[in-house]
């Protein structure tokens, strides 16, 4: 058990009658990387927010750091470094009081300056956040988030709205931080950002979990099935090359029109969902 | 750090990033400290009627009264409501005892914006109405504690109204009008002898009555007795109605806020 960082069991969260979580299992371990994927909708934010404890009215069995999110005291929550969807409270404060004022709340906080250095956002020590880009914003809610040290970080869809460059630049911030042992748990819905950054990816679709594992493990099992077309017909096949060439035989020569599509990573998980759904 | 120490110290930076933002301070003050000045200036000069007591020095009790109803009332449930919806009660949750430093920092900035607006009254009030300050050491006792309990009075109150608030735009329309009922009902502009007895009755429910009431007694003369309810400054009942309304404001928003997270 030690090792788990989150354990949940048979989660399921009903909201005026529909199922938003609908038994959820899923385990994320110590210094993992661990993505929930999923379209809009699908209940990631509500799954994340009752492991942050802001959610009551679930069922199942739920630890976070061997604690109930539903009770989890003072100490408990200064184990967890939480970033949630769209912040843009405290506009009014500049970046390096808010993260002073933060870093306060904890025993064991981290610096200040070298937060925002960490972070990239020391030229924007004295800006008062409501003048930071999208990007910088989301930096300094991730620093606010780290300041305290945390075992878990949540992250909620940390990535919506950069432009390339920024979200490449979070991906090697996390990639950083995993590195150092931190328990990351993120939310997305893009399949290539997880794909990238995630020990294990879990889909997560209208409430339940459809598949979990690496993401070499989810391309396989995603996978749809590969289209052989030819002018005199289509198959969908798991194995294309045998079925070509059952067709060479078949004509005893060239196939007229031959054409073999094999879908993306990124088709077949749209597959996925569109099934699950 | 303690979670009081914080939260003194979130409601000190919050108060200077305030006080830099110079649009807001010049609104927020405008609307106070301004409309005191023009109306001493315009008013200040002439008595009471049937009183030896100058209007500025009425008027004076009456604003303080004013300032500490209205930045308790008003302006701690609207910033309450706005940061609700810009997250900063939500950050506030994910932070090891972020609740009770959030409300400690809300609760100093509204102590700190009184003080100033209190000071700064007081200041004004000096060239304008010749000095209208509490004319012995027993009466300025009583502007402190009619003070301090009656913003003990309404903090409470207004963190649970700003809980309640659906936003900032409605809360604060929501706002405008039992405020203005109120003000003009507690005898904080007219004389309350003036009203119906009904509306004496229930204004006599509300705290901003008491407080002007104690305020009064802190800085008008014994002679302005006549003009209050059983000729008296009934400062014994004013502090009971005041520490009722403080103790029921501390047992109500805690438990409003935890009925609210559950959400």
């Amino acid at each position: 058990m030690d090792d788990l960082a989150i354990d949940v069991r048979q989660l399921t969260m009903a909201y005026g009658g529909t199922r938003v979580l609908d038994g959820v299992d899923l385990d994320v371990r110590r210094g993992e990387v661990f993505t929930l994927l999923g379209p809009n909708g699908a209940g990631k934010t509500t799954l994340v927010e009752i492991l942050e404890g802001f959610r009551a009215g679930w069922t199942g069995e739920v630890s976070v750091l061997g604690e109930d999110p539903g009770r989890g005291g003072d100490a408990w929550r200064a184990r967890l470094g939480v970033v949630l969807q769209s912040w843009r409270d405290h506009g009014r404060w500049r970046v390096r009081d808010l993260v002073r004022h933060v870093a306060a709340y904890y025993d064991r906080a981290r610096d200040a300056d070298g937060l925002l250095d960490a972070l990239g956002l020391t030229e924007q020590a004295g800006t008062r956040a409501v003048l930071l880009s999208g990007g910088q914003r989301r930096r300094l809610d991730v620093a606010l988030a780290l300041a305290g040290r945390p075992e878990v970080l949540f992250l909620d869809e940390p990535t919506t709205g950069f432009d390339p460059e920024a979200r490449r630049e979070f991906h090697l911030l996390v990639e950083r931080l995993a590195g150092e042992g931190l328990t990351v748990l993120l939310t997305t819905h893009d399949l290539a950002e997880a794909e990238r950054l995630s020990g294990r990816v879990a889909v997560l679709v209208a409430g339940r979990i459809v598949t979990c594992g690496s993401p070499a493990q989810l391309a396989r099992a995603v996978r749809a099935p590969a289209r052989v077309r030819w002018d005199g017909g289509e198959v969908e096949t798991d194995d294309p090359s045998r079925a070509a060439w059952e067709l060479h035989r078949r004509y005893d020569g060239p196939v007229p029109g031959l054409e073999i599509r094999r879908p993306t990573l990124e088709e077949s998980y749209l597959d996925l969902v569109g099934e699950a759904r | 750090m303690n979670a009081t120490a914080l939260g003194l110290r979130r409601g000190w930076t919050e108060h200077l990033n305030q006080l830099s933002d110079r649009r807001e301070m010049v609104t927020a003050l405008a609307g106070s400290v301004g409309v005191y000045a023009l109306l001493v200036a315009w008013l200040g000069g002439d008595t009471v009627p049937g009183a030896d007591v100058r209007m500025g020095t009425y008027l004076t009790a009456g604003f303080l009264a004013f300032t500490v109803f209205s930045t308790g009332l008003t302006g701690l449930p609207l910033m309450i409501a706005t940061d609700r919806e810009e997250g900063v009660l939500l950050r506030a949750r994910t932070l090891p005892r972020g609740t009770r430093v959030y409300l400690t920092g809300r609760a100093t900035g509204v102590l700190l914006t009184i003080a100033t607006n209190g000071v700064l009254i007081l200041l004004v009030s000096l060239p304008l109405t010749g000095g209208s300050l509490p004319a012995s050491p027993g009466r300025w006792l009583t502007l402190a504690w009619v003070l301090t309990l009656g913003t003990l009075a309404v903090v409470p109150l207004g963190a649970a109204l700003g809980i309640l608030l659906p936003g900032p735009k409605t809360g604060a329309a929501l706002l405008a009008l039992p405020t203005m009922v109120l003000l003009t009902a507690s005898g904080v502009v007219v004389p309350l002898s003036a009203m119906p007895s009904v509306v004496r009755g229930i204004a006599q429910v509300f705290p901003l009555y008491w407080q002007a009431l104690g305020l009064r007694a802190a800085f008008l003369p014994d002679s302005m007795l006549a003009a209050e309810i059983g000729h008296s400054w009934r400062l014994g009942q004013a502090a009971i109605v005041l520490g009722a309304w403080a103790a029921g404001g501390m047992v109500l928003a805690p438990w409003l806020l935890r009925r609210v997270r559950g959400r």
